[in-house]
């Protein structure tokens, strides 16, 4: 089991290798527009709120309008960002502060020690509802001690804090801006960040322009100052052809989440550059309802993985763009049980159908399987569209389960009857992923207390969230990764999820774009990106 | 003017019906507007507050005779998601739906029509065997997939025309024909059968036989009776159109009505939905009282 360190020496190779590989610079050509077609294709209403958001296609939007306190490297290490230094107190629940100075948000207000208390304190607050609330774990208060210092305290240990910093889910928000907008904030979003936000037409469009007094970059940037472009144009796109249209025909300048056919060819035309990156967070797995019967029985559960041959779901639908996955966790995340659980299971259809025969599931009359008038049939629920061709991923899912004698169906629901059902129990199966910079998004994926509402695991297992919490305060790396590696094998051989495959965002760009690239946690960045140079 | 009038009457019966109809089926479905308005980290106790706030809480009579008088002042609601008045994010989207609809409509008629009178005039010719074969891929392919074929032959391979967008003219090129050219094959359809009916009729072998030209025929005696059933026809595909928006303006990632619908029932955002129910029902009920109207212009024993 690798320690944190020796995990992120094996990551820094990689990424250097990667980096080596990207054209030389040449002097950015100030100016001009960047148009994004992307994929936001269940989202009809936009989230411009940092800390009420946690879906990734307006996170990677959020990343260019605000700022994080510290900036994850490719390395997996941090360094400074609006925060210029951190001391941790020894008993690990006093985290104090030294602030940036001359950092002001896009509303002119001035970024200080009140600032970050301010956004701590909203998030903790359990009547403002926000989705980054479990990110903060025991945060009980913050203290100012000056305008650029600031302490962070917390009722217990919590180790997973300062790699949550750095995610766009607990980025710097204008406290003058949130108490002036109250709930359309995010509506109308103010940041710290290299572009401001400037209009938007909901679930259509998001324009951002530049923010002159940007000063206060990263410490891994790219480059310092403001940025090159004036402004910044995302366009939700959510048929894939089209965006991949737009992109070639030259009406954006980029397009994110190409479909795997047109990998190869933006690859290798000249004319384009390809991006991309796996995201760390949870891999993509289908989850089965273990409140429900007959999901409550294990061997109904195995009976269902075995009927399974997950290499050939992920080779045919992605065709070699993405990797199969294995574990829970992604496996450029600390603490990813990947390479232990690689090969752990292998696809049986035979061994299922002797399993299912042995409970009492026996073929009805279209080779479904019925015991007691019921059907083997499980009801998938779906909010996301076809989104990084899930849906097809699920069809052929369900074509191998029908091989034997199960039966799946896709319950296609708009996001507010899914939120409703998963509340409620009434589905079967779900597809979960969540990006995350930090292991502990397991414990708020599977320990019942923590739960997000929108998540659809079910697993209630004493040992799962036993090894789960105390991860969450253990502050020795081997300990925490042992425990991260246990509680994924025990995810896996439980059968509570099944890993898919592994999250990797991608984003095609015309050649004449550059300076974009994608952060450590698969995000774009804005801030260096120019069309052409001078 | 009775015929006006008694039009008149029943195109509001139909627009209060479609009104109450979607009204009660809205709130039958399934999914709380409160706990969307909430996100998804809200307590219920939050959503509860808010479903007071926003009133969802209290009986449906009650509700509906409110929502009622409310339209009855001119106020059509205020967007749960959003907060601002439906009306105005109604009258935001109008435009560029009106746009596709208004050009797909003018697509559809010049090219519906005129291929429908050539092939009932070559009738079992080649130039009709060429129309009927083309017609019968625009009937049976879908839309969308005759939206994919023009992206990529107008945009990706050609780069005259833009794949998405709904600012500029050139960007309404292609939704339009895609849209339009699906109707203009079931119309087409129409007008070859309806052209043929009214020349295989005697008084058209007596107008020949008083040595009329084929011209006048036509235009003068046979496409005045041949239209009518047409014009009808016509009322049917307009609602068509606006239903066929929804996957075009998604396709070419258009603003629009189609997706504000799309948008409002995710969220469950009752006000809106019925805004735009409203707002469509009474476009589609206006046009085809124009539409009835039109009959008693060019037939006159219609008004009787």
């Amino acid at each position: 089991m690798p320690t944190r360190r020796q995990f992120n020496t094996l990551l820094a190779g990689a990424s250097m290798a990667a980096a080596a590989g990207s054209r030389a610079a040449a002097t950015p050509k100030p100016g001009g527009d960047l148009a994004i077609a992307y994929d936001g294709a269940a989202i009809t209403f936009f989230l411009l709120d940092a800390h009420n958001c946690r879906i990734a296609p307006q996170a990677r939007i959020l990343r260019s309008i605000y700022d994080n306190l510290v900036v994850l490297r490719d390395d997996q290490t941090l360094a400074p960002w609006l925060a210029t230094s951190w001391e941790i107190s020894s008993d690990r629940r006093q985290y104090t502060f030294t602030l940036r100075q001359g950092v002001v948000f896009h509303d002119g207000t001035t970024f200080d020690a009140a600032a970050v208390k301010a956004n701590f304190d909203r998030i903790l607050d359990p009547a403002n509802a926000l989705a980054s609330l479990p990110e903060i774990g025991p945060f009980s208060g913050a203290t100012v001690l000056s305008p650029t210092q600031v302490r962070l305290e917390f009722s217990a240990p919590f180790e997973p804090f300062l790699y949550n910093l750095s995610s766009t889910n607990l980025a710097m928000v204008s406290p003058a801006a949130v108490a002036k907008y109250g709930k359309s904030f995010s509506q109308n979003p103010v940041g710290t960040g290299p572009f401001k936000f400037v209009s938007l037409v909901p679930g259509h469009e998001i324009r951002l322009a530049k923010n002159p007094d940007y000063q206060w970059a990263p410490a891994n940037a790219a480059h310092s100052g403001p940025a090159y472009l004036d402004t910044l144009t995302f366009t939700n796109v959510p048929e894939q052809l089209t965006r991949v249209a737009a992109l070639q025909s030259g009406q954006v300048q980029g397009a994110d989440l190409i479909p795997s056919q047109n990998i190869a060819q933006f690859k290798t035309d000249p004319d384009f550059q390809f991006l991309q990156k796996n995201l760390p967070g949870t891999n993509f797995a289908m989850a089965l309802n273990v409140d429900k019967a007959p999901w409550n029985d294990f061997d109904v559960r195995n009976a269902v993985r075995l009927s399974l041959n997950i290499d050939e779901i992920v080779r045919v639908i992605y065709l070699g763009t993405i990797e199969r996955a294995w574990s829970p966790l992604s496996p450029n995340l600390f603490g990813s049980a990947e390479p232990d659980l690689r090969g752990s299971w292998k696809p049986d259809p035979a061994q299922a159908r002797a399993i299912l025969d042995s409970k009492g599931w026996v073929p009805g009359g279209d080779g479904i399987r019925v015991k007691n008038g019921q059907r083997l049939a499980i009801s998938f629920i779906d909010a996301n569209g076809n989104r990084e061709q899930r849906l097809d991923v699920i069809h052929l899912v369900r074509r191998q389960l029908n091989e034997t004698g199960i039966d799946l169906a896709v319950d296609s629901e708009a996001f507010g009857t899914f939120f409703t059902k998963i509340a409620h129990d009434e589905f079967d199966a779900v597809g979960v992923s969540q990006y995350a910079p930090d292991p502990d998004v397991l414990r708020y994926s599977f320990v019942p207390q923590f739960r997000a509402p929108y998540d659809g695991t079910r697993a209630n297992d004493p040992l799962l969230n036993q090894w789960l919490i105390a991860a969450a305060a253990e502050g020795d790396p081997v300990q925490r990764a042992k425990l991260y590696a246990q509680a994924q094998t025990r995810i896996v051989n439980q059968v509570y999820a099944i890993p898919i495959y592994i999250e990797r965002y991608n984003l095609a760009l015309a050649t004449s774009t550059r300076g974009v690239a994608l952060d450590a946690h698969g995000f774009p960045v804005y801030h260096a990106a120019a069309i052409g140079s001078a | 003017m009775a015929f006006l009038l008694r039009r008149l009457g029943s195109a509001v019966f139909v627009v209060f019906g479609a009104m109450t109809l979607v009204f009660f089926v809205l709130y039958m479905l399934p999914g709380n507007p409160a706990a969307l308005v909430a996100g998804p980290g809200a307590s219920p106790a939050m959503i509860a507050t808010i479903q007071a706030q926003l009133g969802t809480n209290r009986p449906l009579p009650q509700q509906y005779v409110d929502y009622l008088w409310r339209l009855a002042h001119g106020d059509l609601g205020t967007s749960f998601a959003t907060n601002d008045p439906v009306l105005a994010r109604i009258w935001a989207q109008c435009p560029a739906t009106l746009e596709l609809t208004f050009c797909s409509c003018a697509i559809a008629v010049v090219l519906g029509v005129s291929l429908g009178i050539v092939s009932a005039i070559c009738e079992n010719r080649w130039p009709d065997r060429l129309i009927q074969t083309i017609v019968l891929f625009l009937v049976a392919m879908p839309s969308f997939w005759i939206g994919i074929l023009l992206i990529l032959l107008f945009s990706v391979l050609l780069h005259w025309l833009p794949a998405m967008g709904s600012a500029t003219l050139a960007q309404l090129v292609l939704p339009s024909a895609c849209l339009g050219l699906n109707v203009s094959g079931q119309l087409e359809r129409m007008v070859r059968g309806s052209v043929l009916d009214v020349l295989h009729e005697p008084f058209v072998a007596t107008l020949r036989g008083k040595g009329l030209q084929e011209f006048p025929i036509l235009f003068r005696h046979v496409l005045r009776n041949a239209l009518i059933p047409v014009i009808t026809l016509f009322g049917v595909l307009i609602g068509q159109l606006l239903s066929g928006a929804v996957v075009i303006e998604t396709l070419f990632a258009r603003q629009g009505l189609g997706r504000l619908v799309v948008d409002a029932l995710s969220l469950r955002d009752i006000p809106v939905l019925q805004g735009v129910v409203l707002f469509v029902s009474v476009f589609y009920v206006l046009l085809n009282l124009l539409i009835d109207l039109s009959y008693a212009w060019i037939d006159r024993r219609v008004r009787t």
